[in-house]
C-alpha cells in the first residue's frame, strides 16, 4: 500500500517536471511559430537569422528577458506585484497533469479531470487582477478591470459547452471522453458547442480579437504595463502555455484526442494525432489574431451575454432532451 | 451669390462700415476684406456665423505702431473668402469670438501666447503650443532674431 | 501663471494621461482624459511638444530657404506642403510656371497624397488592433517612396518644388514606375476590401463612432476628408482650382453621417481618385521646360499680403504671407488642417468609450508636428 502511494508520488513529481520542461519548450516553439505565421501572413519572412529558420530567435529573446532588470514601481503593492506573475503561470501547469496525450500518456487520469482544468484556469483572472491592481498604473488597472469582466462573461459559455459534452459521455474523466470519440468526433455531434468553445477559449486566453485587457493601441500593454524582465516573461509564457492547454482540451473534447478521423488511425501513434490536432488549433488561433481587428469591450460583453450564453444554454438543453429520449 | 450680397449689404449698413475691398480676381486669395474696429468684431463675426462661414485661420502681425489680427473666413458654398482686419494697440485687448466660432478658442490661445495679445472674456488662455511656464511672446518683433520691425503703413501704404 | 490643468467637472473622475508616449497618439500628442468608468467626460488635448517655431524661422529666411521647413510640418505629405508653398510665393511674386512643371507637380503631389492615405489606412487599422493591413499598406507605400526618391532624392521631406518649376525633370523610368505602381495598387483594392472594408468587426468598430456633425465641423474649422465625410463636397482642388486641376476629371467623394466609417470610405475612394488624376496627368504631360530659369535667387515680392489655400492630404492648408518688399517675409502664417481636426475631438470624444476615442482619433488622421509647427 505504502509502496503504491510512493510510486504515485514519484509519477506525479516526474510528470510535473516533464510538464514544466514541456511548457517552457512549447512556449519557445509557439513564440517562434507565431512570428513565422505572422510573418508569412504579412508577406515577410519572419525571424530567420538566429539558428536554422530562426529557431533560436526565441531563445535569444528569452535570454534577453532573463538578463533584464526586474523593475518594481515605487508606488506598487510590492508583495502582490511579485506574486502575480507566478500566480498566473503555476495554475496553467496543473492542466498538464490531466491532459490525455495518448492512451497511456496521462500523468494523472483523474475522474474529475475536466473540472480540475477549468477550475485552475479561472486562477489566471485572479492573477491578472492582482498584477493590474498592484502595479498602481492607470492603464494596468483599466486592463485588469476589463479582464475580470471579460473572463466572467466567457467562462459561462465555455463551461456550458463543456457540460454538453460531459452529458454525452457521463463522465468528467478525460480518457473516457476521448475513448467515446473512437468512431466519430464530438465536433460533428456538437458543432455549436465546438464553435462556441473555440470562440470562448480565444477570449479566455486574451488573444486577438479579444485581447482587450492588453489592447496595445488603447491601454499600452494593459495589465502587464509595469512588468519587465522575466516577470513579464512569465506572463508571456503563461499566455502561450494557456493557448496550448485550451487547444489540447478542445482536441480532447471535440476533435477526438488521440484518435484519427472516423476511426482510421493509419498506424500513426496517438500522441502524434493529438499533437497535430492541437497545433493545428493553435495555428487557427494565431491565424485569427493576425487577420482581425480588435472587438470593442461592450460589443464583446454583448456578444457573450446576449448571444453565446443563450445559445450554449439552448444547446445544453437540446442535448439533455435528446439524450433522455434515445 | 445672394447670400454673400446680403451679408455685404448688412456690413455696409453698419456704422463705420462700407470700407469693404472687393477682389473678384482673388489676387491676394481673398474675395472681400474689411477693416473692423475691435469693438464691432463680435457683431461682424456673428453675421458671418449666420452665413455659415467657418473661421479658416487667425494670424496676428506685430507692427511698431500696432498689432493687427487677420481673421480669414471662408464659405463651403459659394466661394468667398472674407478677411477681417482688426487693429489693436500693444496694450489693448480684443474681444473674443470663441463663443461664436469654437475653433477660435484655440486660435486665440495661440495668438495670445505668441504675441501676448489679450482676448477679453476668453475663459481659457493657457498656452497652447509653448511650455505652460513660458512668459515670452516669440512671434513679437522684439523677441529673438528679427529681420525688420516696420510700421503698418510701410507695408499697406 | 496660468494653471496647467482644468478644474474637474464631476466628482470621482479617473484622469488618464493618454500620451505623449502612447502607441496610438501618432506623434507627440498628449490628451488628458477625465474618465467616468471607461466613459470620457472631458478631453483636454495638450500639444506643443513638437513646436519648432517654423513661423518665426520663416521671418528670418529667404523665401527660398524656407522650402525645407514646409515639408517638415506635415512630414507625411511633404510634397503637398512644398507644392502649396511655391504656389503661394509664385502668386505673390507673379512668377510664370511652364506647363510641364505644373503637371509634374500635380503628379508628385497626388502620389504623395496616396502615400499619406495609405499610411493612415495602415495605422488606423492598427489602432483598431488589426496588425496585418498595416504591413500591406506599408508595402504599397514603399513603392511610392521609391518613385518619389527617384526624382527628388529623398523619401519623406522632398523639397522638390522650386519657384517656377521643379528641380529635376521626370524621365521615362519614372513614368513607367508610376504606371506600374497604379496597376499594382488597383490590384490591391480587393485585398483591402476583403480584409478590412467588409470585415464585420471593423464595421462595428467604426460605424456611428466619433460622429462629427456638419455644424461641429464648421465651428471647429474641420476640412479635408473629415469634412467631406459630413456630406459637403468641399475640396480646395475644386473650390479654388490651382495648377491644372480644373483640366482633370475626378470626383469628390462625400459621406453622409460623418462617422469614422464615412471618413474611412472617403479616404479610400480618394486614393482611387488620385490614381485617376495621376493617370490623366501622365497622359496629358506636355513637353518643354520644367523650370522657369528667370527666377532670381533672392526674390523680392511686392509689398502686400496673400492667403493661399490648397488641399493637403489632411485638409485645407493655407499659407498667409505678408511681404514688406524685402527678401524675407514679414510674417508667414500657416493654417494647418489638423488644428481643427484635433480640436473637434474635444466634442467628439464626449461621452464615448475609451476604445471609441482611439478609433475616432485614428480616423481623423492627425499629424501632430503639423499643429505644433
Amino acid at each position: 500500500m505504502g509502496n503504491e502511494v510512493g510510486s504515485e508520488w514519484i509519477r506525479l513529481i516526474v510528470g510535473a517536471v516533464i510538464a514544466l520542461a514541456f511548457a517552457s519548450l512549447n512556449a519557445l516553439f509557439l513564440v517562434w511559430l507565431e512570428r513565422k505565421v505572422a510573418g508569412h501572413i504579412q508577406l515577410r519572412p519572419g525571424p530567420k537569422e538566429v539558428g536554422p529558420f530562426g529557431l533560436l530567435q526565441t531563445i535569444a529573446d528569452a535570454l534577453k528577458l532573463v538578463g533584464k532588470e526586474l523593475i518594481t514601481p515605487s508606488a506598487a503593492d510590492k508583495k502582490l506585484f511579485v506574486i502575480a506573475p507566478v500566480l498566473i503561470f503555476m495554475p496553467v501547469l496543473v492542466g498538464f497533469l490531466v491532459l490525455p496525450f495518448a492512451p497511456e500518456l496521462i500523468i494523472r487520469d483523474m475522474n474529475l479531470g475536466v473540472l480540475l482544468i477549468f477550475a485552475f484556469s479561472t486562477f489566471s483572472v485572479l492573477a491578472i487582477l492582482a498584477g493590474g491592481w498592484s502595479s498602481n498604473n492607470k492603464y494596468a488597472l483599466l486592463g485588469a478591470i476589463r479582464s475580470v469582466a471579460q473572463n466572467v462573461a466567457y467562462e459561462i459559455p465555455l463551461l456550458l459547452t463543456v457540460m454538453s459534452v460531459v452529458l454525452m459521455v457521463n463522465s468528467l474523466r478525460f480518457s473516457e471522453i476521448v475513448q467515446a470519440q473512437g468512431h466519430i468526433w464530438f465536433i460533428f455531434l456538437q458543432p455549436v458547442a465546438g464553435l462556441i468553445y473555440l470562440i470562448s477559449a480565444t477570449a479566455e486566453t486574451n488573444r486577438a480579437p479579444f485581447d482587450i485587457p492588453e489592447a496595445e493601441s488603447e491601454l499600452v500593454a494593459g495589465f502587464h504595463t509595469e512588468y519587465s524582465g522575466m516577470r513579464f516573461g512569465l506572463f508571456f509564457l503563461a499566455e502561450y502555455t494557456n493557448m496550448f492547454i485550451v487547444s489540447a482540451v478542445a482536441t480532447s473534447l471535440f476533435f477526438g484526442g488521440w484518435h484519427g478521423p472516423f476511426g482510421f488511425d493509419m498506424k500513426i501513434p496517438g500522441i502524434v494525432w493529438f499533437m497535430l490536432k492541437t497545433y493545428f488549433l493553435i495555428f487557427v488561433i494565431m491565424w485569427v489574431r493576425w487577420t482581425f481587428p480588435r472587438i470593442r469591450f461592450d460589443q464583446l460583453m454583448n456578444f457573450s451575454w446576449k448571444f453565446m450564453i443563450p445559445v450554449s444554454l439552448a444547446n445544453l438543453l437540446v442535448t439533455a432532451v435528446v439524450l433522455k429520449f434515445i | 451669390m445672394g447670400k454673400v450680397n446680403d451679408v455685404l449689404q448688412r456690413f455696409r449698413g453698419m456704422p463705420e462700415g462700407g470700407t469693404i475691398v472687393k477682389d473678384d480676381a482673388y489676387k491676394a486669395g481673398i474675395a472681400f476684406s474689411m477693416q473692423v474696429p475691435a469693438e464691432r468684431l463680435r457683431e461682424v463675426a456673428a453675421v458671418l456665423n449666420e452665413m455659415e462661414c467657418y473661421l479658416e485661420s487667425m494670424a496676428a502681425l506685430d507692427f511698431q505702431d500696432t498689432f493687427e489680427i487677420v481673421y480669414h473666413f471662408n464659405c463651403f458654398e459659394p466661394r468667398s473668402r472674407f478677411a477681417l482686419r482688426v487693429l489693436c494697440g500693444h496694450d489693448e485687448a480684443v474681444p473674443t469670438v470663441s463663443d461664436i466660432f469654437k475653433t477660435a478658442m484655440w486660435q486665440e490661445r495661440e495668438v495670445h501666447e505668441f504675441f501676448g495679445i489679450r482676448f477679453a472674456d476668453n475663459p481659457d488662455l493657457r498656452p497652447l503650443l509653448l511650455p505652460e511656464d513660458t512668459d515670452e511672446h516669440p512671434l513679437r518683433k522684439t523677441f529673438g532674431k528679427v529681420n525688420a520691425y516696420r510700421r503698418r503703413e510701410e507695408i499697406y501704404g | 501663471m496660468a494653471e496647467q490643468f482644468l478644474e474637474p467637472v464631476v466628482e470621482n473622475v479617473y484622469t488618464l494621461n493618454l500620451g505623449p508616449q502612447h502607441p496610438s497618439t501618432h506623434g507627440v500628442l498628449r490628451v488628458v482624459l477625465d474618465l467616468d468608468g471607461e466613459f470620457i467626460v472631458r478631453t483636454d488635448p495638450v500639444i506643443g511638444y513638437g513646436h519648432r517655431g517654423h513661423e518665426k524661422m520663416g521671418e528670418n529666411r529667404l523665401y527660398k530657404q524656407f522650402m525645407p521647413n514646409t515639408s517638415r510640418m506635415d512630414y507625411l505629405s511633404g510634397m503637398l506642403y512644398n507644392h502649396g508653398y511655391v504656389l503661394a510665393v509664385e502668386k505673390l511674386a507673379g512668377i510664370e510656371v511652364p506647363e510641364r512643371a505644373k503637371y509634374i507637380r500635380v503628379i508628385c503631389s497626388e502620389l504623395n497624397r496616396i502615400s499619406s492615405h495609405l499610411l493612415w489606412f495602415g495605422t488606423y487599422v492598427m489602432d483598431l488592433g488589426g496588425f496585418t493591413p498595416f504591413l500591406y499598406a506599408f508595402d504599397d507605400r514603399e513603392q511610392i517612396l521609391d518613385i518619389l526618391d527617384r526624382v527628388s532624392g529623398s523619401r519623406l521631406t522632398y523639397s522638390y518644388c522650386r519657384f517656377g518649376g521643379v528641380c529635376q525633370d521626370l524621365d521615362s523610368v519614372f513614368i513607367d514606375m508610376t504606371r506600374a505602381f497604379l496597376k499594382r495598387l488597383r490590384s490591391r483594392w480587393s485585398d483591402y476590401e476583403n480584409l478590412v472594408t467588409k470585415n464585420i468587426i471593423f464595421i462595428h468598430r467604426t460605424r456611428d463612432v466619433g460622429v462629427i456633425s456638419l455644424e461641429q465641423a464648421r465651428q471647429f474649422g474641420v476640412t479635408g476628408p473629415n469634412l467631406r465625410a459630413c456630406g459637403v463636397a468641399f475640396d480646395m482642388r475644386r473650390a479654388e482650382p490651382y495648377e491644372v486641376y480644373d483640366r482633370l476629371d475626378f470626383e469628390i467623394p462625400v459621406g453622409t453621417k460623418g462617422d469614422a466609417l464615412d471618413r474611412y470610405y472617403v479616404r479610400m475612394i480618394e486614393m482611387e481618385q488620385s490614381c485617376r488624376i495621376i493617370e490623366q496627368a501622365l497622359d496629358q504631360l506636355p513637353g518643354g521646360a520644367f523650370l522657369n530659369p528667370k527666377v532670381p535667387d533672392r526674390l523680392r515680392p511686392p509689398k502686400g499680403d496673400l492667403y493661399f489655400g490648397f488641399e493637403s492630404a489632411r485638409g485645407q492648408t493655407g499659407y498667409y504671407i505678408v511681404s514688406d518688399g524685402s527678401t524675407m517675409p514679414y510674417r508667414l502664417h500657416v493654417r494647418v488642417p489638423s488644428f481643427g481636426n484635433l480640436h473637434v475631438l474635444v466634442e467628439a470624444f464626449q461621452g464615448t468609450l475609451l476604445a471609441d476615442a482611439i478609433s475616432t482619433m485614428g480616423s481623423v488622421d492627425l499629424v501632430i508636428p503639423e499643429i505644433d509647427r
